[in-house]
């Protein structure tokens, strides 16, 4: 009897329509659909309707909530990867046949790296031109001859692979500068996993976790200290990868640095910390190799470090993979490749690559003429070339007349800028779109990584679904990622990154706090801080509203004026009060509003997510997106809409205070709220405290502070000004007094790491007690209010002291620059 | 012919500078066409670190780090140097261009001087189609490279306006082109870009020319700081040949090479990197004064000019 899920599978099935000609992993020409396949779409056939989408959907929310994004460079927010919820499955068989073939590939670059950057024996020889070198932007010349600290040119690499007409798979692109993918490897196997966890443990999926351990246990052993400080150099949070790499740094244990984060003194390399200059012995770069070092290489960098070449030179520190690595990756290199396998190992390539020609030889350039319209052209060079080209190898036919034309001249003129290629057709995997099954053209990316015992090659990958039925390679647009399933024949030992205990030694404190995150948590706390002062102004402004009196008006006047102070809204704004608070809440124009202060908070914790938990981001990530969206235009929307923003941040702190590590970071990031606390106190008790305050004054500033409740409970006269000051101001039990913000400030400082060996005071906690001594003595019945902007002004100097003592950008900020001019 | 040279670079700055960290490229090259006979390099403040390496073009790298705050900084590099370039072969001719152009392609050599680095362009020098047409005006086909690499050099010089207020060191070659002017860094970037835009293998050389002409010949442009030209690879035969399309000449016993590269940014005399804010001035001041037999030379006055020719 033919049940529910038969009927669902059968309707996917009859609903697939693999491409004529090309092979598909479910329909294998003349074969019989895979087992695997059979399981996993029988298995997703078995739950209800809709079940299998909700299921993922679900997971894949966790993941956007997460953040998992893929920057492209210069846009501000981040693009979401949409996630497949079919995997690719491979067998171990035909996985075996792939492993060895990538394994070998990395040996092969290996040792053309070596010899390239070594004697030069290719090229003396007449296997490889000098010109087919030359033009890689990654050919560093500085490293000829350098004996690489580490001893091994790469650590990492990586193939894009395709399957091609005959099913056998093809080497696409050679990735050596710096792969990129790994960590959405790992994220497309956690929603998997997550949506369907007893599929997963069925079906024997081969782990990722050893692959990682491995990858980390080679870098370490790189080093000349045992238990080294490696860190993933990252172009930062501009990156199209950054979520990516501060995954991984968080993942593998690895210091996440930016350029500035580093130093090279005495021919080593040094993060700069809250407590001074610490050795930094491996740099795993995600940066490009050109941009490693702004004296040596691209003057015109921002993001490396002066003198890093000099240190890789002299062995103090291992940069990998080694720059110029990228080398290898040219297209021109395509070409000569399979000569090479024979020369180098002596064993042709298990897995051959596209059929490349470089036209900067004659012969090679005479075949690609003749057959230049079967072939794609491309560049032989990333960087330089035709412009129709940028995007990647062309069919001629694909081209405007005048763009063919002018290619036609170009390769005439410089036949060393392109490469033939044949056009590579892809094979086809089942992907899910819009409730249907479909047969969609997929890449995969294979990474190994270098041990002493050879190359090991992660069990899964990095795959892209295109979203074009054409599937020439040269047509690829990636629109979804999918996880990658290597099925092992035998059961899968449950490993994870776990070690051994006897190989952990107990810590309880996780190494120095580098200066820029310091910078980076304190802000993040200020940001917020500062939004949930706006946000109590506009609620307490439209629950005022709400229940109007004639005699609050002029409270509100001051709501408005204190809105306007702190930036929410614009000096010259003359609408109404109500106005006033809806511009407060969502006028991204507005430096001071909700929206903006939200989005600067987002955007700093973007640069610190291998420090913050999931939760915390996730839920910051939701408030700005709803925030950004809002568009209240009435009292009772604003309000709501103020109360949900200011519930998420009383969320957001209670993580912070439950989950934060009471180590160095946590100082920072509560020593940034404790003193925007501070100044926001200062401002809203010398606006409403004065001393022709009315009770509806006062009464707003309890509101505002925090502390109605205490203030109604101790005192049944009713709003006096006196008792209103000591409990907003002086009062050292209140949590939301000044004093307490001062004390709690004042520890933080007192438990932060001391430089000065004189064993006096640093300048912040010089400054935090002589304002602590002078609030402990006052009284508040006496208290000139002219005082409190006095104590306003010390805490805002107080933050530059911290800047300065802790951070890299002080006040006094100061940049590397370039010297300037001609010399 | 023996020449004191005689370089001195200052920056001035606005406000004191902690952190400085520069690399020089200031030692005169020595090769086959001239020999350094002594020099020296002094730099104050004296450096806390000082290290020497190779660079990536055979150039003599010192790497000076500074860390003692101060508002001026000042290299001096001396040098006496013997120069016996040969003189340019008369007349002009060589191999067609076309198979200079097929041997630089086939080259089996990546040692430091070989024409395979020199014909890709680079972010200084960028292949522009309009420049790459002007040039192959000078390459008609079949025409001998030397022949056709001056006449090139010699329609830069008439076509081309000297003028150091127009650009400065971060000029985009296509700007100076377009707008007919510039100074010697600009002329050397246009005709490498033209050069290597029909794939002949150009390298930008930065260097000096005598300050002093000899009786009765002009006093040449960029005299009075490091000037810059272009060295063609004219064939396996010929080798590395200089032109300066500044003064439309076959470089010879007047230039003395101080390094070569694929452009300025290779082998800018001093690069480096500050910490400090606030604005910086420099100085370049120049003496190449030829040393006759007895070892006297004649008396040449220090002139100091903001920029470079």
């Amino acid at each position: 009897m033919r049940t529910e899920a038969d009927v669902r599978l059968e309707g996917w099935l009859d609903g697939y329509r693999p491409i004529p000609g090309v092979p598909d992993e479910l329909f294998p020409p003349g074969g019989r659909s895979p087992d695997a396949w059979t399981r996993l779409l029988g298995a997703l056939a078995q739950f209800p309707p809709h079940e299998f989408e909700d299921r993922f959907a679900l997971a894949t929310r966790h993941i956007r909530d997460a953040g998992v994004s893929h920057r492209i460079y210069g846009e501000d927010n981040e693009r979401l990867w949409p996630l497949s919820p079919l995997p690719l499955i491979l067998g171990q068989g035909e996985w075996a046949g792939i492993a060895g073939g990538i394994a070998q590939r990395a040996a092969l670059m290996e040792a053309v790296l070596s010899d390239l950057y070594g004697p030069a024996n290719l090229v003396a020889e007449g296997h490889l031109p000098a010109a087919a070198v030359t033009g890689s932007q990654d050919f560093i010349r500085a490293m000829r001859g350098v004996a690489v600290a580490g001893s091994r040119p790469l650590h990492l690499y990586a193939a894009d692979l395709g399957r091609g007409p005959d099913g056998r798979w093809w080497v696409l692109d050679d990735r050596t500068q710096a792969p990129s993918g790994m960590g959405y490897a790992l994220e497309t196997r956690l929603v998997l996993t997550r949506a369907f966890p007893q599929l997963y443990n069925a079906m024997n999926v081969e782990r990722l976790a050893p692959f990682f351990s491995t990858f980390r246990a080679g870098l370490a052993d790189a080093a000349h200290r045992s238990d080294p400080r490696i860190c993933l150099l990252t172009p930062g949070p501009y990156s199209q990868t950054y979520f990516e790499q501060s995954h991984l740094a968080r993942y593998l244990g690895f210091l996440l640095v930016e350029g500035d984060d580093l130093v090279v003194r005495d021919g080593e390399v040094f993060v700069r910390t809250i407590t001074g200059l610490k050795r930094a012995d491996v740099l795993w770069r995600r940066a490009d190799a050109d941009f490693i070092d702004p004296l040596e290489l691209n003057g015109a960098s921002r993001l490396g470090v002066p003198g890093l070449m000099e240190a890789v030179r002299g062995g103090g520190v291992v940069v990998s993979n080694m720059p110029g690595a990228g080398l290898v990756e040219s297209r021109a290199l395509l070409a000569f490749l399979p000569a090479l396998a024979q020369r180098l190992l002596g064993e042709p390539l298990k897995l051959p690559n596209v059929a490349t020609w470089w036209c900067g030889q004659a012969r090679a350039l005479g075949e690609v003429s003749e057959r230049i319209d079967r072939l794609a052209i491309g560049r032989a060079f990333v960087g330089h070339g035709n412009a129709a080209l940028a995007g990647g190898p062309r069919l001629l036919a694909d081209l405007a007349p005048g763009d063919r034309a002018l290619l036609e001249q170009d390769m005439r003129a410089r036949p060393i800028d392109y490469v033939g290629q044949e056009v590579v057709r892809l094979s086809t995997t089942p992907a899910w779109r819009d409730g249907k099954l479909i047969a969609a053209p997929f890449t995969l990316r294979v990474y190994a990584v270098a041990t002493p015992d050879g190359w090991r090659v992660m069990p899964g990958g990095f795959c892209r679904i295109s979203d074009q039925p054409d599937a020439r390679a040269i047509s690829m647009r990636d629109a979804q990622v999918a996880d990658v399933w290597v099925l092992s024949d035998t059961p899968v030992e449950r490993v994870s990154l776990m070690p051994r205990a006897d190989d952990v030694r107990v810590r309880r404190l996780t190494g120095t706090l580098p200066a820029r995150a310091a910078d980076n948590l304190f802000w993040l706390a200020r940001y917020l801080e500062r939004a949930e002062a706006t946000l109590r102004l506009v609620r307490a402004l439209f629950i005022r509203l709400v229940e109007s009196h004639a005699e609050r008006h002029e409270t509100l006047d001051r709501v408005r004026d204190l809105l306007v102070e702190g930036g929410a809204v614009d000096e010259e704004f003359e609408g109404s009060v109500p106005a006033a608070g809806l511009l407060a809440l969502c006028d991204s124009e507005q430096h001071g509003s909700a929206v903006r202060l939200i989005g600067s908070a987002r955007r700093i914790a973007a640069t610190l997510r291998e420090r913050l938990s999931e939760d915390f981001w996730t839920l910051l990530n939701g408030l700005d997106v709803r925030l950004t969206g809002c568009a209240a235009d009435n009292a009772t929307a604003a309000l709501d809409h103020a109360q949900d923003a200011l519930d998420a941040l009383a969320t957001l702190a209670g993580l912070a205070h439950e989950n934060m590590n009471r180590a160095s970071g946590w100082h920072f990031f509560d020593l940034g709220r404790r003193i925007e606390r501070g100044i926001n106190t200062c401002r809203v008790a010398k606006a409403l405290a004065t001393d022709t305050a009315t009770p509806s004054d006062l009464d707003l500033l309890l509101d505002l502070v925090d502390s109605q409740i205490t203030y109604r409970a101790r005192y049944l006269e009713g709003m006096a000004l006196a008792p209103v000051r000591d409990m907003v101001l002086l009062d050292p039990h209140n949590p939301r007094a000044l004093a307490f913000q001062i004390a709690a400030a004042r520890r933080h400082l007192e438990s932060l790491p001391h430089l000065r060996e004189d064993g006096m005071p640093e300048r912040p906690l010089q400054l935090l007690r002589a304002l602590e001594g002078e609030i402990e003595s006052a009284q508040a019945a006496t208290l000139p209010i002219g005082r409190v902007a006095a104590f306003e002004d010390t805490l805002l100097t107080l933050g530059t002291a911290v800047a300065d003592r802790y951070f890299l950008q002080g006040s006094n900020a100061v940049r590397v620059r370039k010297l300037g001019g001609l010399a | 012919m023996i020449y004191e040279v005689r370089h001195l670079t200052t920056y001035t700055y606005a406000k004191s500078v902690p952190f400085a960290r520069c690399a020089l490229r200031l030692a005169l090259m020595a090769d086959q066409d001239q020999s350094v006979i002594e020099e020296a390099i002094e730099i104050a403040p004296t450096p806390g670190r000082l290290t020497r390496h190779i660079g990536s073009f055979g150039e003599q790298v010192d790497t000076a780090l500074i860390e003692t705050p101060h508002q001026e900084m000042r290299v001096l590099a001396t040098a006496r140097v013997d120069v016996h370039r040969a003189p340019p072969l008369q007349p002009l001719t060589g191999e067609g261009w076309e198979s200079v152009r097929d041997q630089a392609f086939a080259s089996q050599t990546l040692v430091i001087g070989a024409p395979a680095h020199m014909l890709y362009p680079t972010a200084m020098v960028p292949i522009h189609a309009a420049i790459t047409a002007y040039a192959g005006q000078s390459f008609s086909p079949g025409r001998a490279i030397l022949e056709a690499a001056f006449d090139l050099a010699r329609r830069i010089r008439a076509d081309f306006k000297y003028n150091p207020e127009a650009t400065d060191v971060s000029t985009p070659a296509i700007d100076a082109f377009n707008d007919r002017h510039g100074v010697c860094q600009d002329f050397a970037h246009i005709m490498i870009s033209g050069l290597r835009g029909i794939g002949l293998p150009a390298a930008y050389v930065s260097g000096f020319i005598r300050t002093i002409p000899p009786p009765g010949k002009p006093r040449l442009q960029g005299a009075d700081a490091t000037h810059a030209w272009v060295s063609l690879w004219c064939g396996p035969a010929t080798g590395w040949v200089g032109f300066d399309p500044t003064n439309a000449l076959v470089v010879a016993g007047d230039h003395i090479v101080l390094a070569v590269g694929r452009d300025y940014a290779d082998i800018a005399p001093i690069s480096g990197v500050i910490l400090g804010p606030g604005k910086q001035t420099i100085k370049v001041a120049v003496d190449v004064v030829p040393v006759d037999e007895s070892g006297l030379h004649a008396a040449a006055p220090t002139r100091a000019i903001p920029a470079a020719a």
